[in-house]
């Protein structure tokens, strides 16, 4: 420990350290205790999850529940893996979700650059509005799509629904990336225009593969928010063009009974890219929920 | 290059263009033209319209509004305090220099990383009346004597959603502190127990103003999150039983896509958002205040 504080005379080294071995094994004993409680409620509900996928249907719909399996099945796999009407919505759900993030990156790189790089008018309005508009109502900006799209008539299609997942994405890259580009150094971008590169091609041959981790990094957020979105796709989507999340609660719910083993399976493989995204993400963490919505 | 005839802030305004035009067409003109409808009688399913003036705001201010802007105000008042209580006990934990923090926290990032369709699905299955786990779990520990059907009555459905969106965004709060405490200077706390303090008084004395900035920040979002909260309480109960969890976000879809009222939705919409947007003024100027 470096104290460079300077100790009072009356207080030796020796009783300081003795006096705060009880009070730090004290705070330890609470941490422990709260991870405990906190680690109960936060991952029980994942645990049983991966229990209820895993469980054949005859323990499943016994009362009360027994909390550990005592039989492990994968039927309910085997079925998700049969069902084409799923499939079709996993392809729905790749083919959105990889449009809106790649067609985000593209479209908010170059505003987040004009944000970052350069002082103009109306730059600061404006960087305000874009980060307001992550907060208006999407059930009320969906009322005006919905009319809008079904009067073009591309209700029901992939576009519609990449446009209204571009309203929540757009924001997010163009915020994240303006963070990203505030770290490349301006005066890479003046010894390239030294050497006599035009802005043009100072942005694309230098900035932009220096911020390809972090284009990457954004990419991967709009494709988890697409990936995600519920209320846009539920209502934009027709039923061939529906991606996993309504496609979900309308296989599922809504029944009499609800196939509860084979909708834990469904979600389980609907998480699982989610979660290899966020691994890749972990890095940009915080960096990037600061940037992409906190942070100006 | 043509863009080389261009000044620094005509060229600014030609690399924004691409995006700024999709802002305007999908984020702006909606925006504005719902508001707008809120003035007219119109119909989802049937075209052309009628301009009524106040008429629905009148309506909707002489019914729906205050029921439902009880239950948004509850939903998100609980939705956030009880996140930010556990988030914040978890980063002080996990910042207390216990072993295997890093792990943990890569760990308890699972609630808030899986989909929202996919927390509401689980948390449907484990209150489910009949078969659910809490039922089971209650029921054997002896707290309960017969099964609730927790999504089925009014005062508990509104605890369940409360508790779903809690469990999602707990783990975002706390990584958001858990940042926030890692920036602290160590010297504080070494100084303020040399000076005598104990946990509980170095928390109040050091921790807390330290962490000031970034939880206002974090509440403020969460409570703008929450109060337009849609998927966990439409998947969990649709708003209902009888109306005790319908918010803004269930009652202004409802009306426009299975009411088809599309003058009605837009009015109640247009109130919910001047609500939203003083909580985005306090926002934005919180953020101006903090780069200055």
């Amino acid at each position: 420990m470096t104290v460079t504080l300077p100790r009072p005379a009356t207080l030796p080294r020796e009783r300081v350290r003795r006096r705060l071995r009880p009070d730090q094994a004290r705070s330890r004993v609470a941490a422990w205790i709260a991870v405990a409680v906190i680690g109960l409620f936060g991952m029980f509900p994942v645990y049983w999850l991966i229990v209820t996928a895993f469980t054949p249907d005859d323990r499943v719909f016994s009362f009360p529940p027994s909390l550990f399996p005592s039989r492990i099945t994968l039927d309910h796999f085997a079925d998700l893996a049969k069902n084409e009407q799923l499939f079709g919505y996993l392809v729905n759900s790749v083919i959105v979700s990889v449009i809106t993030a790649v067609l985000s990156v593209v479209v908010s790189a170059y505003m987040a650059y004009a944000f970052s790089k350069f002082r103009y008018r109306g730059r600061k309005s404006l960087m305000h509005l874009v980060l307001a508009s992550q907060m208006f109502p999407q059930a009320l900006l969906l009322v005006t799509l919905y009319a809008v799209f079904s009067a073009v008539g591309l209700l029901g299609s992939y576009t519609a629904m990449i446009l209204s997942f571009t309203t929540f994405t757009l924001p997010l890259c163009v915020w994240m990336l303006k963070g990203i580009f505030d770290t490349v150094p301006g005066s890479l971008m003046e010894a390239a225009a030294i050497d006599g590169a035009s802005r043009w091609r100072t942005l694309h041959t230098i900035v932009l593969p220096l911020a390809a981790p972090g284009l990457v990094a954004a990419g991967l957020f709009a494709f988890v928010r697409a990936w995600n979105d519920f209320i846009f796709a539920l209502t934009l989507s027709s039923p061939e063009r529906q991606t996993l999340p309504p496609g979900l609660v309308h296989t599922y719910l809504g029944e009499f009974q609800t196939a509860w083993p084979d909708l834990m399976a469904a979600s389980f493989v609907v998480s699982l890219p989610v979660i290899a995204a966020f691994m890749f993400l972990q890095r940009y963490l915080v960096g990037g929920l600061t940037a992409g919505a906190v942070k100006g | 290059m043509r863009a080389g005839r261009l000044t620094n802030g005509q060229f600014a305004w030609l690399l924004m263009l691409p995006a700024l035009a999709l802002f305007l067409a999908i984020i702006a003109y909606p925006l504005i033209s719902s508001v707008v409808t809120g003035f007219f009688e119109q119909s989802l399913v049937r075209p052309g319209r009628a301009f009524t003036g106040l008429a629905n705001f009148a309506d909707v201010l002489g019914g729906d509004f205050w029921p439902v802007l009880r239950n948004t105000l509850v939903f998100t008042a609980g939705a956030t305090i009880v996140p930010f209580l556990i988030g914040y006990a978890l980063a002080l934990a996990l910042n207390a220099g216990i072993r295997g923090s890093g792990l943990m926290r890569g760990l308890f990032l699972f609630p808030w990383v899986i989909p929202g369709v996919v927390v509401s699905f689980l948390w449907l299955w484990i209150f489910n009346a009949n078969y659910g786990v809490l039922n089971g779990i209650l029921l054997r520990l002896g707290i309960l004597d017969a099964p609730v059907s927790w999504l089925g009555e009014p005062a508990t459905a509104m605890i369940a959603v409360i508790v779903t969106k809690s469990w999602a965004s707990f783990p975002w709060i706390m990584v958001m502190l858990l940042a926030g405490l890692q920036t602290m200077p160590k010297e504080l706390h070494e100084a303020a127990s040399v000076d005598g303090a104990g946990a509980i008084r170095r928390f109040i004395s050091v921790t807390l103003p330290h962490m000031k900035g970034i939880a206002s920040i974090v509440v403020l979002l969460e409570f703008i999150w929450n109060f337009q909260h849609f998927d966990t309480i439409y998947v969990l109960t649709g708003g209902g039983p009888a109306g005790a969890t319908e918010t803004f976000a269930v009652a202004v879809y409802d009306t426009a896509f299975k009411g088809f009222d599309l003058g009605h939705a837009t009015a109640l919409g247009g109130l919910w958002m001047l609500l939203l947007l003083v909580l985005v003024a306090f926002y934005l100027r919180h953020e101006t205040k903090e780069r200055s």
